[in-house]
């Protein structure tokens, strides 16, 4: 929400959305964050017949629920909770991805207000 | 100036000399009641049809012409001028004052493309809503007006505060947002 306001008023604190972070992901971190680790191989994906756009963080679960649709064909709404449990994974991911947002917009604005704190005490000591 | 003092003529006609404010129906050809009474009769071949003819639609018989008899189906129905709804007096006592019309009257056999909102013959051809002239006009400013909203709009859509998806084996690391402890 705020997209368009956000793009057109505050265009140098709002992160560039369509590439990824500009800053350091550990930025912060003492001893950095947990990897995001695939837990099917890109191989596998490709022989389960995931899209290109679905082979993400997720795709094991989306694997699994493929197999079940196969197996329990014409029955697939027994596979319901293979379903769920894929669903939940990418709605985490999405909130990983605001998460993300409102990290770099945060470090956005943080590093405005440093700059303006050193060209401030620039004027002043000059 | 010239509306005001109809404007005046009409009230001082309505308030002193009192007369009758309604004309009386000139016709009695179009009270019916069933779709079959609102047919013409067939067309009058006679003078005496033709008189007859007159006298149903209120009309004298030198002003009476009916269409031609080419299958069109319009009988001893007259031909009367295209007057459009916004050409007649709007200071006449009418029974309808919003149609301009009153009770009993013969219409046009075009009365209703000579709505108010619509057909008027004495304009010129190209100022009514069905010419070519009119239609490009529309045309332009709807499509028009669309496109440069989208040219104006395209850098910002619509969208959500999510960073892009990530996928891996692109060459690139992601991560969670759990510190690593030890």
């Amino acid at each position: 929400m705020g997209g368009i306001y956000s793009d057109l008023l505050q265009k140098d604190v709002t992160p560039k959305w369509r590439e990824q972070s500009s800053f350091d992901p550990n930025y912060g971190f003492p001893n950095g964050r947990k990897e995001r680790k695939s837990i099917a191989t890109e191989e596998e994906m490709i022989a389960a017949g995931i899209p290109a756009d679905q082979r993400d963080f997720c795709a094991h679960l989306l694997i699994d629920f493929y197999k079940c649709r196969q197996e329990k064909f014409p029955w697939v709404v027994s596979c319901k909770h293979e379903k769920h449990k894929w669903e939940q994974c990418e709605y985490e991911d999405w909130v990983l991805r605001m998460k993300e947002y409102e990290r770099e917009r945060r470090l956005l604005e943080r590093a405005k207000r440093k700059a303006l704190k050193t060209s401030v005490e620039q004027t002043i000591g000059a | 100036m010239a509306s005001l003092v109809r404007c005046r003529s009409s009230l001082v006609r309505l308030v002193l000399l009192k007369k009758p404010l309604t004309v009386a129906p000139v016709s009695s050809a179009s009270i019916h009641a069933w779709n079959k009474d609102w047919q013409p009769g067939p067309y009058p071949r006679t003078a005496k049809e033709r008189a007859a003819a007159a006298k149903k639609y209120g009309l004298l018989p030198e002003d009476y012409e009916p269409y031609p008899d080419d299958g069109m189906g319009y009988g001893d129905y007259p031909k009367l001028p295209p007057v459009p709804t916004i050409r007649k007096s709007q200071y006449e006592q009418y029974d309808l004052p919003y149609l301009r019309r009153n009770y009993g009257e013969t219409m046009s056999v075009d009365a209703d493309a000579l709505r108010e909102d619509w057909l008027d013959p004495e304009l010129p051809k190209h100022m009514h809503a069905g010419s070519s002239r009119y239609m490009l006009l529309w045309f332009t400013a709807v499509v028009g007006m669309i496109s440069v909203l989208f040219v104006l709009s395209d850098p910002y859509p619509l969208r959500l505060n999510v960073m892009p998806k990530q996928y891996p084996y692109q060459g690139k690391k992601h991560y969670t947002f759990d510190p690593v402890e030890d």
